[in-house]
């Protein structure tokens, strides 16, 4: 029922994570082992039950964005600072810049989420309209004197798709633009609509991105109230232990990651480098995190690839190191795959990374293909009865099969499978 | 031969009414949702007036709703237009159909913080130096008292998507796009391809929002995008006339049930319309102005009409973007133009925020849905508080009196901050 001409591929790859900077960099991280989740420096953690953090440590936008949009860096919290930077990374390893598309040929997916206040924004306007006894704000003070003291580009600051926007400006991209918001699968449903907007002959190379900053205090005291973190603070660095008996929750990131998607005759007509190609995204939801949602998910995007589960080299978990979240993943990759496929788990080594946590996880298979070998897990060290899954740990082991499956999920159960191709000329 | 997608469900929760056909009759009578903000007190705000959902009561929509107690207007709203569409449809028995094969693609808005404890815990840890700085540590330390850690996980924004997957046993694709003010347009013209490329045969569809809350209309308030008319809210929004000052702040759900065709005369479902075309485009221009010439609004008009296989004239009313705000109506009414040339004049176009007001992210989806009513009945709602014509735009907006005409096919534009474009095409369906 499917019938898709057009073949698509990778041709971009930039990235800012908790390991490093940079295709080059990200891939000897991951090789190495390197971990990139420790105790949180952007700000006083002290009071947070959970203290660690993936973090980018040393990110300066002013330094990193184009010249030209350095005076729009006071429309962009964080969470935009590194999607418009990681969109200029992935258009140059691309070797794309403005103009290298036609304007209407070319267009993003990107995924985030409204993006935290900076707390100094509105401070004043809050110490303003606060009630003498401290019980909250008085609206009438609020909306006379506190209101004039927000920045009048505040709410710019925070939207979902002004990543997608600035980079739009940026590179003259006027194709289809669109932001993704559903959580932890966001960064794959993009991936499916720029699939489908190639497929369909709406462009020929769609900026494929994500970037989340949520290791901020506002986000941080949220989290740390509704999420299963874990308490491991005093050893960061061995905190998320994906599908080991002994895990106790997940830790947050922050950076971004953007790929670009091209289809294969575009990428051949410019003599492009190909990381890997994308063969199929499904995705779907699982009621009550059974499992089998998930596996009819993995199906489905199998079935798309036209491949079979025997043909896969490993599984890309999302591999929180949460205590349902591990064991509902494990049962849908079992029921599929039962325990012989390898799974990897790249998210220990970074962290959760929200709506960039697809993308990035992605990342590290696209370049296990590439160079034929596949990292191993970290943190994980005792197999858990719950978790029926062969977790590839230790020394990097050769890739022997040429597809890869990388899955992520929501705890509503939005479930997203993705299968690529390691790339051969 | 391409899958083709009709409309079998309609579900709204609005300003102007809890069921499609009050938000319609409203809509032709020329009714305005628009009056003072009850939600907090905003009474010394620029703006004091809103388009808000009256008399919203989530247990008299939803059984056992106390399960959603801590989520945001946004999904409650969602939660009860998509049940009304999928009643609608004949969908919502979980026995009914294939339920793998029907998804969820909702453009919806964020939850939101809860003002009163954001602000207590800024002024607290606020630095007593002068500095206008928060200590980020010490806010920390307040907030894990004040918040409310159920509450504040039903805010994340993949949620409302999730629920409507969940609730109504649609485990199919499940996507969700904030792209601003088009966001639940985009959602319908990517749930279109989603089933016109097979990977689903039903698609839930549409948006959800509420920023009727302090920060909302603070934030908008800041960018001096809304309405200031506050000695007389309801000829605030007034859409093409020279006189409009920014736009009215509204809330609400749309949600709609697309499905492809041979799957829906198989059931033997209602089918209100054919969904034909879909244009997708970026301004690449502002973060929130439009192209001075509308290059992103032209084109995805251009190619809905080709994607639709259709000529302008064949268009017989065009339900526009029309936010009241200067930029948008003058620069939407040059885009017609481009895209319709001399017929621009004769198509009758008009604006459902001068009545509604802005759904933001549901906007879109609201307006398609008068749209399609719009086509069934053959009488256009109109532009209401038109008054005084802007030299700017001088096409026919039927104004202030609502217009009998039968047609064919109807267009219906969708604009967002962040240069975001999209065209909708709505045709009768007429078998075959």
């Amino acid at each position: 029922m499917l019938t898709y001409p057009r073949r698509t591929v990778l041709t971009g790859f930039g990235v800012i994570s908790p390991i490093g900077t940079g295709p080059a960099a990200f891939w000897d991280a991951l090789l190495a082992g390197t971990p990139g989740v420790h105790t949180i420096s952007h700000f006083d953690p002290s009071a947070l039950p959970s203290r660690m953090a993936g973090e980018v440590r040393g990110f300066s936008a002013r330094s990193l964005i184009d010249k030209s949009y350095r005076r729009n860096l006071n429309a962009m919290a964080r969470t935009i600072e590194l999607g418009v930077v990681g969109c200029q990374l992935a258009m140059q390893d691309a070797g794309l810049g403005k103009g290298s598309v036609p304007p209407e040929r070319i267009g993003i997916e990107f995924s985030s989420v409204m993006g935290a206040t900076d707390l100094d924004d509105l401070g004043p306007a809050a110490v303003k309209s606060i009630k003498p006894d401290g019980s909250g704000p008085d609206m009438a003070v609020w909306g006379a004197e506190g209101l004039d003291l927000v920045p009048p580009l505040w709410m710019l600051k925070y939207l979902p798709n002004m990543p997608a926007c600035h980079a739009t400006i940026i590179y003259d991209i006027r194709g289809p633009s669109n932001t993704q918001i559903p959580g932890d699968t966001s960064g794959g449903v993009a991936l499916a609509e720029a699939l489908r907007i190639i497929r369909r002959g709406a462009a020929d190379v769609m900026i494929v991105g994500s970037s989340e900053a949520k290791v901020h205090p506002l986000s941080l005291s949220r989290f740390n109230l509704f999420a299963e973190f874990s308490r491991r603070n005093d050893d960061p660095e061995g905190a998320i232990r994906p599908f080991d008996r002994e895990r106790d929750g997940t830790a947050p990131g922050e950076g971004a990651t953007v790929f670009i998607l091209e289809s294969l005759e575009h990428a051949r007509g410019r003599h492009a480098t190909i990381y890997g190609e994308v063969l199929a995204v499904a995705s779907g939801v699982d009621r009550g995190l059974r499992g089998s949602g998930l596996a009819r998910v993995i199906r489905s995007a199998l079935a798309q690839a036209g491949i079979t589960p025997a043909d896969v080299d490993h599984v890309n978990a999302h591999g929180l190191g949460t205590t349902p979240g591990d064991a509902f993943e494990a049962r849908g990759i079992a029921e599929v795959f039962g325990n012989s496929v390898p799974v990897f788990a790249p998210l220990s080594r970074f962290g959760n990374q929200g709506a960039g946590s697809t993308l990035m996880e992605l990342a590290a298979s696209v370049l296990a293909l590439r160079h034929g070998r596949l990292p191993g897990t970290l943190n994980h060290s005792k197999p858990d009865p719950a978790c029926p899954v062969a977790v590839h740990t230790g020394e990097p082991r050769p890739v022997g099969k040429p597809y890869a499956v990388k899955l992520s999920y929501t705890d509503l159960g939005q479930c997203c499978a993705i299968v690529i191709r390691q790339w051969t000329d | 031969m391409r899958r083709r997608v009709v409309i079998t469900g309609m579900g709204v929760l609005t300003p102007l009414g809890h069921t499609v056909s009050e938000l319609f009759t409203s809509q032709v009578e020329g009714r305005t949702a628009v009056g003072p903000i009850t939600r907090f007190d905003a009474r010394t705000f620029p703006t004091t007036f809103a388009s808000e959902v009256k008399g919203f009561d989530l247990a008299q929509h939803i059984p056992d709703a106390g399960r959603f107690h801590n989520c945001g207007l946004n999904t409650q709203f969602a939660l009860v237009a998509a049940r009304y569409a999928l009643h609608d449809a004949g969908l919502l028995d979980p026995a009914r159909g294939d339920r793998t094969r029907m998804g969820v693609y909702l453009g919806s808005g964020e939850g939101s913080d809860e003002f009163p404890v954001l602000v207590r815990g800024l002024a607290l840890a606020s630095r007593k130096d002068g500095s206008g700085k928060v200590d980020p540590g010490e806010f920390v330390r307040h907030e894990l008292r004040l918040m409310n850690g159920p509450r504040e996980g039903e805010q994340e924004m993949y949620t409302p998507a999730g629920h409507l997957g969940n609730e109504y046993v649609l485990e199919g694709p499940n996507q969700a796009c904030q792209t601003a003010c088009a966001a639940s347009s985009q959602a319908i013209g990517e749930a279109l391809e989603i089933i016109r490329c097979g990977e689903a045969d039903v698609m839930l569809a549409g948006g959800s929002h509420s920023m009727i809350h302090p920060l909302g209309v603070s934030g908008f308030n800041r960018l001096t995008a809304l309405s200031q008319r506050n000695d007389s809210p309801r000829t605030a929004s007034r859409p093409f006339d020279a006189t409009r000052d920014g736009f009215v702040i509204g809330e609400g759900a749309g949600l709609i049930v697309l499905e492809e065709l041979e799957h829906a005369k198989k059931r033997g479902a209602t089918i209100y319309a054919e969904l034909t075309g879909y244009g997708t485009t970026a301004d690449a221009y502002r973060m929130t102005d439009p192209h001075p010439e509308g290059r992103g609004a032209i084109r995805a008009m251009a190619d809905a009409l080709a994607d639709a296989g259709l000529k302008p004239s064949d268009i017989g009313y065009i339900n526009a973007h029309g936010t009241s705000t200067q930029a948008n109506d003058s620069t939407e009414t040059a885009a017609i133009k481009a895209v319709f040339g001399e017929y621009a004049y004769k198509v009758p176009i008009s604006s459902s925020k001068s009545m509604l007001g802005h759904l933001i992210a549901a906007a879109g989806v609201v307006e398609l849905v008068i749209s399609v009513m719009a086509l069934r009945k053959g009488v256009i709602p109109p532009t209401i508080n038109y008054q005084y014509p802007d030299p700017a735009c001088d096409l026919d907006y039927v104004p202030n009196t609502a217009r009998e005409v039968r047609f064919r096919h109807v267009l219906s534009n969708s604009f967002g901050f962040g240069g975001q474009n999209i065209a909708l095409i709505a045709s009768r369906y007429t078998g075959g």
